[in-house]
């Protein structure tokens, strides 16, 4: 039998763009980043693991941008904390003059957080973490 | 200011950075375009190339959010940290001991100040080329590294002071034409190596830039140069064919694209260091 994924897509020019890809068994993490969508300046998440992806962003004309920065910030830590014996990664942080990216792996789910320059990304962290 | 006087003060305040916190275990200095104006004499070239090469990605996916202004990747057992600076970046790569405040302190109090000390002395100096650029130079200005540099990761022991002045002066290039009749003997010029593949591309094949093989056509009697000679810091050497590159991308990069089956023979990779000479037929 032949399973069938479906992909929910709700576009609408100048508003938010949320796309999902079921079968996400994170939970926990996703509960949080909700949370800490609600937090001032933050405009949004890319969160993917091997079977499940969901972007959810206020800046929908970023996505491409947004997507493309998260997934070189982990190519980069990943190659150099093979090259400069790092150990396991704990956090990126890509710091921008408009905007700051939080980046981490969680449970073999990779995790980015976008916001604006002056938000915080410490109480972020301790709550993706906890 | 000379270049070099320039370039020893900001390699002396590296250094003292380091002294102040033992934890930093590297720490550069570098442009955007991924030239390398200092580095503390703990660190080889290859760890800063293959540092600026990692992040290249980033920095031109973030061009469309804002120019980079910093980046941090934390691991359990260090950490990298990158802060812009007057149009410069600085990198340390500091152990988990480091305090990371700490350090962003030292970095964004010293570094400025030392800047700003420098322009005021020669203010001319902010738009004179200073690092050796991993781009192509003109007039044949391609830097000739001293051989004796290792590609190994263990750190180098700290200069004399009188021993700097000796190493400043060796910084100069050495890589100039002749202008006389006798043609020049060839010289090895440093790249970093760079996968290539495909269905079409020949195995014997290497690509360098177009500039440099141009560059060498000129120098040595306007004789097109077919193949050149590459060695490994590890002391292995191959002869093979070389081509200009064709992807625009890697142009100006200080790079050199090997095929597989080359860099088997030479026990290299890609973003490794390798020395390439032209063969003179």
């Amino acid at each position: 039998m032949v399973k069938k994924r479906t992909a929910q897509e709700t576009t609408t020019i100048g508003e938010p763009v949320t796309i999902e890809y079921p079968v996400a068994s994170d939970d926990s993490i996703r509960r949080n980043l909700e949370q800490i969508k609600m937090e001032d300046g933050v405009i949004g998440y890319i969160m993917r693991n091997a079977v499940s992806a969901a972007i959810d962003l206020s800046d929908p004309a970023k996505m491409i941008d947004y997507a493309l920065l998260s997934s070189s910030a982990f190519d980069a830590s990943e190659e150099l904390s093979s090259f400069l014996d790092l150990g396991e990664l704990k956090s990126i942080i890509v710091e921008t003059k408009n905007v700051k990216v939080l980046s981490l792996n969680l449970k073999d789910t990779k995790i980015s957080v976008f916001a604006e320059k002056n938000a915080d990304f410490n109480r972020f962290l301790k709550k993706l973490t906890s | 200011m000379d270049n070099e006087v320039y370039s020893f003060a900001l390699k002396t305040t590296l250094s003292e950075i380091q002294n102040i916190c033992p934890e930093i275990k590297n720490a550069f200095i570098f442009k955007e375009d991924g030239e390398i104006i200092a580095t503390d004499p703990q660190t080889s070239e290859n760890i800063a190339v293959r540092v600026i090469d990692a992040f290249d990605g980033i920095f031109e996916k973030a061009d469309s959010l804002g120019d980079v202004e910093g980046i941090t990747i934390e691991g359990a057992k260090g950490r990298i940290l990158i802060s812009s600076i007057n149009e410069l970046y600085f990198a340390t790569i500091a152990s988990e001991k480091a305090e990371p405040n700490y350090v962003k302190t030292v970095t964004k109090v010293l570094l400025p100040t030392i800047f700003k000390l420098l322009e005021k002395l020669d203010p001319a100096q902010q738009e004179k080329p200073v690092g050796h650029s991993l781009e192509p130079r003109e007039h044949n200005q391609y830097p000739h590294f001293d051989n004796k540099k290792s590609l190994s990761e263990e750190p180098e022991e700290p200069e004399e002071p009188e021993e700097k002045q000796n190493a400043v002066d060796q910084m100069k290039p050495t890589f100039e034409p002749e202008v006389n009749a006798s043609l020049p003997e060839a010289t090895a010029n440093q790249f970093i190596v760079e996968n290539i593949g495909g269905l079409l591309v020949p195995s014997d094949t290497v690509r360098v830039d177009n500039d440099l093989m141009s560059n060498w056509t000129e120098t040595y009697g306007n004789t097109k140069i077919e193949e050149v000679e590459i060695e490994t810091f590890g002391g292995k050497t191959v002869q093979c064919k070389v081509r200009p590159i064709k992807d625009s991308k890697y142009e100006g990069k200080g790079i050199v694209q090997i095929p597989e089956k080359i860099q088997l023979l030479l026990e290299v990779k890609k973003g490794e260091l390798i020395k390439v000479k032209p063969v003179i037929q």
